[in-house]
Parts: structure tokens; sequence; C-alpha cells
């Protein structure tokens, strides 16, 4: 029996979204916030006209993924930068 | 901000000569407090609220005009208090998200995510950070 696949709703999306750009905020870096917001927003507006719903299901899903890649990455920066600032 | 600054520089200056007794309230109060200058300053200023960092609605809603002619995607010929994003700015819905955010970094303010799925247009963003009691 297959599962039934339904496409994120418009608000969770924004929702997503929103949350890329959250987690950019915590990367000191200029270059790394930016190239995260700017990945983000044009993976955004390219996925904005998938049609059927497994589609759009399926890059919301890998949307999320990237999302925890992002704020593992997020943390991590920050826990070298407090590494370093201990060193010195 | 200067506005701010005027308040306590206007009351050190006041000096009140307490009038002969009246049935007023605030006459009595104000020549009780004008023989201790310090009591009479704290007295005044309270109306004044403590909070002087308040921003005017005119600040807000110049640094929001700002904002929205700063983002790479607006023309800011555009741009005016009544301006809806998505209508008379041309913006999509992932722009608009693009836009709290920087209204978000201007004001040091966070918005809940069912806040900010309202604000939509330019009277939208300024009466939320007027009202933002943490606005800065």
């Amino acid at each position: 029996m297959a599962a039934a696949v339904t496409s994120p709703v418009r608000s969770e999306v924004l929702s997503l979204f929103r949350s890329f750009l959250r987690t950019s905020r915590q990367f000191s870096d200029y270059n790394i916030r930016e190239y995260t917001r700017r990945r983000a927003a044009d993976a955004f507006r390219e996925n904005r006209a998938l049609a059927d719903a497994p589609t759009a299901a399926a890059a919301f899903a890998e949307g999320k993924k990237q999302l925890e890649v992002a704020k593992r990455q997020a943390k991590n920066t920050m826990f070298h930068a407090t590494l370093l600032t201990k060193m010195w | 901000m200067a506005a701010a600054a005027l308040g306590p520089a206007i009351l050190r200056r006041i000096r009140l000569s307490p009038s002969p007794s009246s049935s007023q309230p605030f006459a009595a109060a104000a020549a009780a407090a004008a023989s201790h200058p310090h009591a009479l300053a704290r007295w005044l200023s309270r109306p004044m609220s403590s909070h002087d960092a308040h921003l005017t609605r005119e600040e807000v809603v110049d640094r929001v005009l700002d904002v929205l002619k700063s983002h790479p995607k607006v023309d800011p010929s555009k741009v005016n208090p009544d301006a809806h994003f998505e209508k008379d700015l041309g913006l999509d819905s992932l722009d608009t998200v693009e836009v709290v955010m920087a209204i978000e970094e201007e004001f040091k303010l966070e918005i809940p995510d069912r806040e900010a799925d309202k604000i939509d247009s330019l009277p939208l963003a300024i009466e939320y950070v007027s009202n933002h009691p943490m606005a800065a």
C-alpha cells in the first residue's frame, strides 16, 4: 500500500526558507553567510514551479535535510571559533 | 536619539516657584515637590516613559523605507509607506520573507513565524515595528 504523498503547504515552504535565513545568520563569515542565503533563495525559486505532488514533496524533504546540514555547520563554526579564542 | 535626551535636559533647567495653595492637586503636588528639586524631576519624568529608547513613528517609517530601498529586487522609486510588497513592489513570497528578515535585523527583533506570515506590506511592517516594545 503506497503512502499518500502530499506536497508541502505554502506556509511550510516559507517557514523552511525562513529557517535557512535564520541559520545563515549564525555564520560569522560573510562569504558563507551570503552563500547560504543565496543558495537557499535560488533553490527555492527554482523549485517553485514544481507541479506534481511527489516531486514537490521530495524537494521539500531534501530541503529539510540541507537545513540540518547547514545547522550542523553553523554549530561547528561556532565551536571552532570558540576553541580558537580559548587557545589564544 | 537626540529627542530622548531632551526630556531630562529640559527637566534639569526647570525651576518652579511654589504658588499659594490652591484646590488643584496638581498645583499642590507641584508646590510640595518644588521644595525638593530631585523629587520634582522624578515626578515630572514619570509620564515620560522610562523607555527612553522608544522609537518615534517617523523614525520607524524612515528606517523601514530604507530597508526596502536597500533590497536588490526593489525599485527604490516605488517605495512609499503604503506600498504592498507583491502588488506594488513586484516581489514574490520568497522576497517578502527576505524583506521581513531584513526588517528584523534593522530593528533587532525576532518576529515569530505566525506574525511574520501576516506582514505583506509596508503599512503592516511599520505597524508591527511601531507596536513592538523591544524595537531598537
